[in-house]
């Protein structure tokens, strides 16, 4: 994979271009800041873009403003979008733009590379990786708690696992559960939050969505 | 009274002398006016007893103290007097409550007293004035206009010479009384003075606080969180190293030893990213609006939001509104049974008002554990209010008052 970098910490931004080069990717740069990133993603065409929500001049979310811009302006591009603190409100402006090959994750999960490999690998396959931390804030939360409650627990797992990103084969690994389950657990989810019959894959966004609809 | 004989070649000065004779001749008329304006109040005042009378009398006393004011500026720019400027006025909600404010003034009703005080003062300073200045000249000019002995001129003339020798430090005098009674009644009394000076100290110590909270708080983002997410992944690479390392057992001490170390780092992280949150939530970079959006979002309870805000307030009212909303929302959800909840943040002049309600089992009041005597107590160091309405049976409205400037 080509990748770019933007994180204004240097030792975090090192550390990742050790990290994916040492796996055989291709970091094409590694910035420090929203405008160089902009610039680094029109001029190195990478298949992802790792970016830190907080970034000079501001140190508020410029790097989110930026990703959206750029998804905005190279579709294709797959962004994965950092941070320190996981604001629900955030990842519904990213998701705003489609979900596809978008990722939102608490900086805290590259303490655990191989997780946050794999989530970068899925993100440049097209897919959505939502933090845990997310879907536990939605969950948690939810203001559409009644359409909460009418799942039972083990179709709330499903969902936190398909808000991740994951497919139903891992889904199922992860539960210890046949695929065959998952399939109608999935099901059931789609049924009881009311998702009209679509194509697979744009239906499980969908009952992600629901949850992060202002 | 500063008058000593060290303040005379003070006196001479020709700039001073120049203004305090300015003063002194303009001080007379504009008695008159005041006196005027006096009888005019008085008149009101007497046909108060009518219904559209009050109202009147309110007008004219804050009128008082515009003139108070004007004369203040006056005092500073020609006697170089340094006067406190008293409390704004800040009447309360309401015409009731804005007659009741204006009639109950003590600022505006010390100017009224001003301007009965000041005409004989300025009867004194004015005619010091006219009669050295004016007189001064007119003897010492005596002899081209004098019919008398040389003698009896030469004398008359040297009398007006001192006259005039004597009338700026006579003029710095004769306005002491003037000075007393602007100093006494057009600025602030002396407990007024303490509290305005301690309002500014507070705000002072409360936007330090907020500032050096939100600089540790940048500090350990950029410094100590970054290295500890570095010093995580440093590990995790490590221990997959180690993974495909092969068997024996001093590898599987170090494996063990690398595993437990990554785990340490990632709780080290998880604790403090609580702790940061604690002290400055990352979402109120973007304002109230978004901050609470996302406690709204984040609530157990479903939560309307309507913010109305045009200017964003002081940072530390920002931080304690965040507070006070997430805490209020948490009681709500956490005590009362309640099945939705509002929260209402609207700019009201120069004062924030923040209403949160539920329609739970109420009953809520200070110092039943609910954190809300915490609350308070945080509120009031901005100089803010905290209302708990909460019968039981529900709703329960807690509306907090905070100022929208610093």
């Amino acid at each position: 994979m080509r990748i770019v970098i933007a994180e204004d910490a240097a030792v975090i931004r090192d550390g990742l271009a050790l990290l994916l080069t040492g796996k055989g990717h291709e970091v094409a740069a590694a910035v420090g800041d929203a405008a160089a990133l902009c610039a680094a993603v029109a001029e190195h065409r990478p298949d992802v873009a790792v970016v830190d929500i907080r970034m000079p001049p501001t140190h508020t979310d410029e790097g989110l403003r930026a990703a959206i811009r750029l998804r905005g302006e190279h579709p294709g591009l797959g962004v994965l979008v950092f941070s320190q603190h996981i604001e629900t409100r955030y990842a519904a402006e990213l998701l705003a733009g489609g979900s596809h090959g978008v990722g939102y994750l608490l900086k805290d999960r590259v303490a655990e590379v191989s997780e946050f490999l794999d989530a970068l690998a899925r993100i440049a396959a097209g897919e959505t990786v939502l933090d845990p931390e997310v879907v536990t804030q939605i969950m948690g939360a939810s203001r559409r708690a009644e359409d909460l409650r009418e799942l039972t627990d083990r179709e709330r797992g499903v969902l936190a696992l398909m808000a991740e990103g994951r497919s139903n084969a891992a889904i199922a690994s992860a539960l210890f559960l046949s695929y065959g389950s998952v399939e109608k657990h999935v099901t059931q989810i789609f049924a009881k939050l009311g998702l009209p019959p679509s194509r697979g894959d744009h239906r499980r966004v969908l009952a992600v969505l629901r949850y992060l609809e202002p | 009274m500063n008058v000593s004989f060290r303040a005379l070649p003070a006196a001479w000065d020709p700039r001073r002398v120049g203004r305090e004779l300015g003063y002194a001749l303009v001080s007379l008329p504009m008695a008159a006016a005041g006196l005027a304006y006096l009888l005019l109040l008085v008149a009101t005042g007497l046909s108060a007893a009518t219904v559209a009378g009050v109202p009147m009398l309110a007008v004219g006393v804050l009128g008082a103290r515009r003139l108070g004011a004007a004369d203040r500026r006056l005092a500073r720019a020609l006697l170089r007097m340094r006067v406190a400027e008293p409390p704004p006025f800040r009447p309360r909600p309401g015409l009731a409550g804005w007659l009741g404010s204006a009639l109950g003034d003590a600022v505006a009703w010390r100017a009224v007293a001003y301007r009965l005080a000041k005409v004989p003062a300025a009867i004194l300073a004015c005619a010091t004035a006219v009669g050295l200045w004016g007189g001064g000249p007119i003897l010492l000019a005596c002899p081209a206009w004098w019919a008398g002995s040389w003698a009896q001129g030469l004398a008359m003339s040297a009398a007006g010479a001192a006259l005039l020798l004597l009338a700026p430090w006579a003029v710095h005098l004769a306005l002491a009384p003037e000075r007393l009674l602007v100093r006494t009644l057009l600025g602030q009394s002396g407990a007024a003075a303490r509290i305005s000076e301690l309002e500014t100290t507070r705000a002072q110590a409360v936007a330090e606080s907020a500032a050096i909270l939100r600089g540790i708080e940048r500090d350990l983002h950029d410094g100590t969180q970054a290295h500890l997410v570095a010093l995580a992944m440093g590990l995790s690479m490590a221990k997959e190293e180690l993974a495909e390392a092969g068997g024996d057992e001093r590898l599987d001490r170090t494996r063990h030893l690398v595993g437990v170390a990554h785990r340490n780092a990632k709780q080290a992280l998880a604790e403090l990213r609580d702790l940061l949150t604690g002290i400055h939530p990352a979402a109120l970079d973007q304002g109230l609006e978004t901050a609470l959006g996302t406690l709204a979002a984040g609530s157990a309870l479903p939560v309307a939001l309507r913010v109305d805000l045009a200017d964003r307030p002081p940072a530390a009212v920002e931080t304690i509104a965040y507070f006070c909303t997430a805490e209020l929302l948490a009681n709500a959800a956490r005590h009362s049974g309640a099945r939705r909840a509002a929260i209402e943040l609207a700019a009201h002049g120069d004062r924030l008002r923040l209403r949160v309600r539920d329609d739970g089992a109420g009953g809520a009041a200070m110092g039943r554990g609910t954190g809300l005597r915490g609350l308070a107590d945080r509120v009031r160091v901005v100089d803010g209010t905290l209302e708990i309405d909460s019968p039981p049976g529900g709703p329960t409205v807690v509306t907090v008052n905070l100022p929208a400037r610093a």
